[in-house]
């Protein structure tokens, strides 16, 4: 095991042609990466605005309402755009950065607290936001704030439904609407927010649980993020508005503890005891251990991350600095499968591709794994079991020969790619990279498409 | 060696020189063939197979109460919503068993706790079992072969038995002596060495399928209907694979989901005509096919705030096929009135998934019931129900 690789491969997103020389002390170069800031998105990237955001989203809604054809197909295209651009940009960081450790991390939360344009197509416009605005800034800040900025971004609120989520006993719950229909408790942000983001499935909590965390978060609601809806009764946070009238009245209990009345403030404390609870330590360490060490993650990892997580209130700096100080993470016998899209940015960076050109997110799709489109709230997966299957290493076979083809050609030759992937000595991948009776485009697609570069 | 002699060597008679089997089908033809629809989110039952002459049902669903004459009625009480009408041409062929008041053996209303029972086939989530289909296939012994056409590998065919793969896209053209040192890499990494041979295998079978990089988004668009072809165009081949895993998500439907001609009708419409299509390419084989379609749990039994419904328990579920034993509508039904709700909210449940699937992979496959039993281990509880299958 080369630990070098290890650094740049398993923590990073991939060697670069020749970076490996670079890196003198392995674990040195991961903890520089955690200090500073979280990092913003490139310049030059091309990130829409938060007023282009919103446009694009409330543009639709005004179309839709004014019944207006030519204004419908102009909104859909300001949301395929917005869209691109952000897929774009947020593709574009991981080929650029120089912090790839941060980055695997800001990959890691986002799809802990995902959401899914595939689920929920409303919400294309919002994605690329949501990871910059509720993720990014908190990566190496604590768990909780994140929590609480996924929870109130308009994205999750739309994704999870709480958005539409009235208490039966509030004031809009208890007028009746036309054709004798109330509006209604909608459960499944709060069943999400313990069972996927916070304690896990085994952490602990009820039924009764997932209806009074139901009833607490009434109110939290989006009030579309134009700028008519910011301001006034929002918070700060991008089209975040608590609607009285929609929450539920009188203390509620959650695991055990009661809430006094309080309007919003019940919520965010409830979130921020679910975040301190013990089983949020260890759900949250072991999914980390199963990321950065090996699919059955070892117990002593995990209880180590664990104890951190739980020392600290959840200082995900200092989470992220434990994860590559356990022994386990450096034992030469564990490797992690690429997920698709590790797999693909690590190609690129291997070939010192510095920009995302607009097929790269629907190869993605293509590879089963598209930008913020997970089937379900529980997020892609990372493990061998979950992506090794044959027609997937076909595809990415199919695909290093055509991008190969297409990118590697002037720039590259093909025993450079020795120095990204960590292949033993008398490995035949050596042999056929220094064959120059193959052609060199084919030579590199071996390089990016055998077995050695599908693990990090 | 070229990559025909390689396949050759591969498919017959080369795979007893390799450490571990690979994927193969089997050589002689075998009868049966079986798919499983997984409808992924949490199916709402109540609004697909309806039960309009329930005494509560128009009561407890409210505004989202479908009237009778919109319905394909099935039997005294019970009609197919508006978008799965198709489906009545099944029934006409003695060929469709409705399934009502139908859950899984373990009570949770967690998506993934759900889909882990319903596709580990035991009586509780357990994180690491084998998937059911797969212990299907470790029964049989090696004579039958099976095959994943989704996103990935479903968690119903997980497990020791090697099992294909197949997703509508093609990455780009590759030359044949490309794949063989590709071949020569995979050779020293065991963990992938197996998948790599099956895909090469896979491939082969696949040439003519027509497959181009767009499939993907039209399958995205047009929903459960190209996996179902793709799948029939498997099962079909006369040593092709006899069981296929298929997904279909979407069926969450939390709010807003709609009555005829809606969002959930419409995901229903594509449902019946994928099955449609299936039946239609699978030919002369569909006269030993069983479908199977199953959800992780049903959905309240009252509408939410939000012109949804939230998760529930019990639900519905298709079995189709000519040779279950008739058509008909397999229900001990509990009845909708508040007091006969399970906990006050949902369908109370019944009948046990896998008192059905033990029923139809007899059916199917000729097992003896001790055989059944082996793919559902310590399902005493739940009898398997023989009787659905002629």
């Amino acid at each position: 095991m080369d630990a070098m690789l290890r650094a740049l491969n398993r923590c990073g997103l991939g060697a670069r042609i020749g970076e490996r020389a670079t890196v003198a002390d392995a674990r040195g170069w991961l903890e520089a990466q955690l200090e500073g800031g979280a990092p913003d998105m490139g310049a030059g990237l091309g990130v829409p605005s938060a007023a282009e955001v919103a446009e694009a989203f409330s543009g639709l809604r005004r179309a839709q309402g004014a019944r207006d054809q030519a204004a419908l197909e102009q909104a859909r295209r300001r949301i395929r755009e917005v869209a691109v651009a952000e897929a774009r940009a947020a593709l574009g960081q991981r080929l650029v950065t120089e912090r790839p450790y941060v980055e695997r991390l800001v990959g890691f939360w986002s799809n802990h607290l995902c959401i899914s344009v595939a689920a929920k197509p409303i919400l294309a416009p919002l994605a690329g936001s949501y990871e910059r605005e509720a993720i990014r800034p908190h990566v190496l800040g604590r768990f909780e704030d994140m929590v609480l900025a996924s929870a109130r971004h308009p994205a999750m609120l739309l994704y999870l439904d709480n958005a539409q989520s009235v208490g039966p006993g509030s004031q809009a719950g208890r007028r009746t609407g036309p054709g004798g229909q109330r509006r209604g408790l909608n459960e499944n942000y709060a069943r999400e927010l313990m069972e996927l983001h916070t304690l896990g499935v085994a952490g602990g909590y009820t039924q009764q649980d997932v209806q009074e965390l139901a009833r607490i978060l009434t109110g939290w609601s989006t009030g579309g993020i134009g700028p008519a809806a910011r301001g006034a009764r929002g918070d700060g946070d991008l089209g975040f508005v608590f609607r009285p009238l929609t929450h539920e009245p009188g203390s509620k209990t959650l695991l055990g503890v009661r809430y006094d009345e309080s309007g919003a403030r019940e919520g965010e404390s409830a979130i921020r005891a679910l975040c301190r609870h013990p089983s949020t330590a260890r759900f949250v360490a072991t999914k980390l251990v199963r990321h950065f060490v090996a699919d059955d993650p070892p117990a002593e990892a995990i209880d180590q991350v664990a104890r951190v997580f739980a020392s600290t209130e959840g200082d995900l700096r200092e989470v992220a600095r434990t994860m590559v100080r356990v022994d386990a993470a450096w034992a030469p016998e564990t490797r992690k499968f690429r997920t698709p899209q590790d797999w693909l940015v690590a190609v690129f960076r291997a070939l010192r591709v510095r920009e995302a050109q607009d097929g790269f997110a629907p190869l993605l799709m293509q590879l089963r794994q598209p930008l913020w489109g997970p089937a379900a709230p529980k997020g892609y997966a990372d493990t061998t079991q979950e992506w090794a299957d044959p027609d997937s290493l076909m595809n990415r076979a199919e695909l290093a020969r055509t991008i190969a083809a297409r990118v590697a050609r002037a720039s590259v030759e093909p025993d450079q790619l020795l120095s990204v992937v960590d292949v033993g000595e008398a490995d035949p991948l050596r042999t056929l990279l220094a064959d120059g009776s193959i052609a060199a485009e084919e030579r590199i697609a071996l390089a990016s498409g055998g077995p050695a570069f599908q693990w990090r | 060696m070229d990559r025909r002699d390689f396949l050759r060597c591969m498919c017959y008679g080369g795979v007893a020189t390799f450490a571990n089997p690979v994927v193969h089908f089997a050589q002689v033809p075998e009868r049966g063939r079986f798919v499983f629809v997984l409808l992924r989110g949490g199916f709402d039952g109540l609004a697909a197979i309806v039960p309009f002459g329930d005494a509560g049902y128009q009561s407890i669903r409210g505004s989202m109460a479908f009237e009778s004459s919109k319905l394909t009625a099935l039997t005294d009480g019970f009609g197919l919503a508006p978008g799965l009408a198709p489906l009545r041409a099944f029934w006409d062929r003695d060929e469709l068993v409705a399934l009502h008041a139908l859950a899984i053996p373990y009570r949770t209303r967690s998506h993934f706790d759900g889909q882990a029972v319903l596709e580990t086939g035991l009586s509780g989530p357990d994180g690491s079992a084998d998937g059911w289909l797969n212990r299907l296939l470790q029964v049989m012994e090696g004579q039958r072969s099976g095959i994943a056409v989704a996103a990935g590998m479903p968690r119903s065919m997980t497990g020791p038995h090697p099992v294909a793969t197949w997703s509508p896209a093609q990455l780009g053209m590759v030359e044949d002596s490309y794949l063989d040192r590709l071949h020569l890499l995979y050779r020293s990494d065991p963990t992938l060495y197996n998948r790599f041979e099956a895909a090469v295998a896979q491939r082969e079978i696949t040439s003519d399928m027509g497959a181009t990089g767009s499939a993907g988004a039209a399958r995205a668009r047009a929903g459960v209907e190209p996996i179902l072809r793709a799948a029939a165009r498997f099962l079909r081949q006369p040593d092709g694979p006899n069981i296929a895993a298929v997904e279909f998500s979407g069926w969450d439907t939390h709010a807003n989901q709609g009555m005829e001609g809606g969002p959930l009708d419409r995901l229903l419409g594509q449902l019946a005509q994928g099955l449609t299509v299936f039946r239609d390419e699978m030919g002369d084989v569909w006269s030993q096919t069983t479908v199977v379609a199953m959800t992780e749990f049903g959905r309240t039994a009252r509408p939410n705030g939000t012109r949804g419904t939230d998760h529930g328990t019990a639900g519905a579920g298709f079995i189709l096929g000519p040779n279950v034993a008739r058509s008909a509508l397999v229900t001990d039904w509990p009845g909708l009135r508040d007091s006969q709700l399970f906990d006050n909210r949902d369908l109370r449940p019944t009948l046990d998934t896998r008192a059905v699937l033990k029923g139809v992979i007899a059916g199917t496959f000729d097992l003896t019931h001790a055989q059944a039993e082996r793919v559902f281990p310590n399902s005493s509880d739940a009898p398997g129900r023989y009787d659905l299958m002629a």
